[in-house]
């Protein structure tokens, strides 16, 4: 098969599309190269190469997206790559994760004294990994995105060097996700069983246009590839690793966990299940609305029950990702632009929510338990203050941005009639709203005489380094501006509505 | 028909290793049977690839086999890891984090 | 088709037949009378509780890494070396990107001391233990057991 000796017609490659995946790439590599030939570099470099690398995508995304809005979406390298609307604003949400991640992880690094080169490279190839998933246009190409995507955070959450807990983390993490990954392949390799193609428009093409009289096995491979999509996104009944790896690995990696890959897995959950199997849209909805369901009460019930604020807000999370998934189920372009919108205003939440707690968790990384925050709102008001915003924001209160997002996926869940679920939504963003506000009141309401704190001689919270303080601020103002004028985000989710291009 | 003795051969592999994934305690032959799973994916590609006559499903194939070989160094990383600091790779034994 | 099979199932069947017999026999006819000391696992001396920790020098595992890159190198060389007569200059470009990546985890690994063993890590002991940590880049020695039980909370019935 491969001896031909006659030459091959060789793919097109556009470029241009590329150069927010080489920008990511390249990046990696010549930091890691450099690093390693150069004896003694500087603290600050690793961390200032990556963020200009995530500001030089961020600029770069801005003339692709014109190209694209203007031209319509294009597909290159034979089909098995895409570009259009939503691969670009989930390109930008990366890279804004990315520089949050980058922010938060130099303090950590200094204040932890750990040796930091590896984990740049690593956020900036789990970076480059979600891009490829956010426009593959082929299974292929979305497998290797997902793998470049959750090998980096397997290695990122086992960074902390001293802490077993974010070894222990790290490798719950990966046995768990290994094992997803590999029923997501066999749900591939069932698809592409069924239809005789691994292209997604082609299997769009194939699904729209024949009747399969036996389609057992790709019921089978939806089911599989639905279990792998929902172990990544920590939806409900495969949420198991979501808590525990969140409380052990650091606590900037968990940031890039929420965000990042929160939004690379949803890329792909849209175009596998919204995009090419929508002709057989009637078949999958059921199981995502299940899963949808299970996920939203699971993960705002149990939060309530925590005392560790990083599994509280890992079970939050996990409820976010629950309303992410009615967005989804209701498989339709208002439902798509809702589940970008949501991812956009949930990356500007998770990166300051993980801000604060980097900084309350102080040296060691463990002050995680809600009696840290016990009055915080007096000793550090600011800080305080602005964990109260954004845990508002999560929890959905008007004129913060997460009410705009939640919107959006509840009027998209009515739209498609799916009123039950829209219900159910709500009720528990009701009580996912106790947990938060169970934080409030630890933060503003029980204040701990300080000098009791003097005698317990842990619980003072070291003021911000200036990385974390930026996230905070910028994350807060935008959730802020988001909930009082939403329109510029909702109006670019709504054009970034992905479109297939067959190859 | 031939195609479904492969599909057997691959479901039973899967099964032997969501088995051992679920039922093992040692961290290393955890790692050996998310192996057996990928292989069995394998299979199934490849048989599906010569089914149909098209080249996609041996191509997987090879990217699997790459990805594999990629995840398992970094998972025998992480068991050295738990080795090193508890002496043991029992994975029961990882009970640190509980809410 | 199958029909040439049909020694080998024999056999199988034999063969399995042949263990539940054996057991089913000793069960039957052996005599049993368990007591403790024969339960024990050693005649004498005192009963392990768990695995006698043994080192485990690090230094192997990197160079298994070392074979992992090679052999991720070479599954993509295969193809490409049977088929770029047919893909010309596109399959030598995407094939050098693709080295250029291999090299780079290479390099990484050489940074990090991966070769360093023997005589020449020797040599650099030495050294740095006479002029201090100048020389010594931090790399495996770092990521040791030595040095780091300090910060090490959970070292627990180890040596």
């Amino acid at each position: 098969m491969f001896a031909q000796a006659e030459t091959v017609a060789t793919p097109e490659v556009l470029w241009w599309a590329l150069v927010p995946l080489l920008v990511l790439a390249g990046a990696a590599v010549l930091l890691l190269t450099v690093a390693s030939l150069v004896r003694r570099l500087p603290e600050w470099l690793p961390a200032a190469w990556t963020i200009v690398a995530g500001l030089a995508v961020l600029v770069s995304v801005v003339p692709l997206w014109n190209e694209v809005q203007d031209d319509g979406a294009r597909s290159f390298l034979a089909g098995a790559v895409g570009i259009d609307g939503s691969t670009l604003f989930v390109t930008a949400l990366l890279a804004v994760a990315v520089v949050a991640t980058a922010l938060l992880s130099r303090a950590y690094l200094t204040r932890e004294d750990l040796p930091g080169v590896e984990l740049y490279v690593l956020l900036l190839l789990s970076a480059a990994g979600g891009v490829v998933m956010a426009s593959a246009n082929d299974l292929i190409v979305l497998f290797l995105g997902l793998e470049l995507l959750s090998i980096a955070v397997y290695v990122m959450a086992a960074l902390h060097l001293r802490r077993i807990q974010s070894q222990e983390a790290a490798l719950k993490y990966f046995v768990l996700g290994a094992f997803a990954s590999a029923f997501l392949l066999y749900g591939i390799a069932l698809v592409y069983g069924a239809t005789g193609a691994t292209g997604l428009a082609r299997i769009a093409g194939y699904l729209s246009t024949t009747i399969l009289l036996e389609d057992g096995m790709l019921m089978a491979g939806f089911g599989l590839l639905l279990v792998g999509l929902g172990f990544k996104v920590a939806a409900v009944p495969f949420h198991a690793w979501a808590p525990d790896v969140y409380q052990g690995a650091p606590t900037p990696v968990v940031a890039w966990m929420a965000a990042g890959v929160k939004a690379a897995g949803f890329a792909a959950l849209l175009r596998v299940f919204v995009l090419t199997f929508g002709s057989w849209s009637g078949e999958w909805q059921p199981a995502v609305w299940g899963l949808a369901i299970l996920t939203v009460l699971g993960g705002s019930v149990v939060a309530v029950v925590q005392t560790d604020v990083k599994r509280m807000l890992a079970y939050s999370s996990i409820a976010h990702a629950g309303f992410l998934l009615v967005g989804v189920q209701a498989a339709s372009d208002r439902g798509t632009a809702a589940v970008l919108t949501y991812l956009g205003v949930y990356t500007l939440l998770a990166c300051g929510s993980f801000a604060v707690v980097t900084v309350v968790g102080g040296a060691g990384d463990d002050r995680h338990g809600i009696d840290a925050y016990r009055g915080l709102g007096a000793r550090r008001p600011w800080l305080a203050g602005a964990f109260a915003v954004l845990l508002l924001g999560q929890a959905g209160v008007p004129f913060t941005a997460g009410f705009v997002a939640k919107f959006g996926v509840i009027a998209a869940a009515t739209e498609g009639h799916s009123y039950a679920l829209a219900g159910i939504a709500m009720v528990s963003a009701a009580v996912a709203a106790f947990v938060y506000l169970r934080i409030l009141v630890a933060l503003y309401m029980e204040d701990r005489h300080l000098e009791d704190d003097d005698e317990a001689g842990a619980v003072e919270v070291d003021p911000a380094p200036w990385g974390p303080r930026i996230v905070i601020t910028v994350s807060v103002a935008l959730v802020l501006v988001l909930g009082v004028v939403p329109g510029p985000l909702v109006d670019l989710a709504k054009d970034a509505v992905p479109v297939l291009v067959g190859g | 028909m031939l195609l479904n003795q492969f599909l057997l051969l691959a479901a039973a592999l899967f099964a032997i290793g969501v088995y051992g994934v679920l039922a093992r305690r040692n961290g290393v032959l955890v790692l050996m049977s998310i192996e057996l799973i990928l292989n069995s994916v394998n299979i199934n590609l490849v048989a599906f690839s010569a089914v149909s006559a098209t080249v996609g499903g041996e191509i997987f194939a090879l990217f699997i086999i790459a990805v594999a070989a990629a995840e398992v160094g970094v998972g025998l990383a992480m068991v050295l890891l738990l080795y090193r600091n508890r002496r043991s790779i029992d994975l029961t034994e990882i009970d640190q984090l509980r809410g | 088709m199958l029909g040439q099979y049909l020694p080998v199932v024999a056999l199988l069947v034999l063969a399995a037949l042949f263990a539940a017999l054996s057991f089913v026999a000793s069960r039957l006819l052996a005599p049993r009378r368990p007591h403790d000391r024969k339960l024990a696992p050693y005649e004498c001396g005192i009963i392990p509780s768990r695995e006698t920790p043994e080192r485990f020098p690090v230094r192997f595992y990197l160079v298994a890494m070392i074979f992992i890159v090679f052999d991720i190198e070479i599954i993509f060389f295969y193809p490409w070396a049977v088929a770029h007569r047919g893909i010309g200059l596109f399959g030598l470009v995407a094939v050098l990107i693709f080295s250029v990546a291999v090299f780079e985890s290479f390099v990484y690994l050489i940074g990090n001391g991966a070769l360093e063993w023997g005589p020449i890590a020797e040599v650099r002991q030495a050294v740095s233990r006479r002029f201090g940590s100048e020389v010594v880049r931090p790399g495996v020695r770092q990521v040791g057991l030595e040095g780091r039980d300090a910060g090490n909370p959970t070292i627990e019935g180890g040596p």
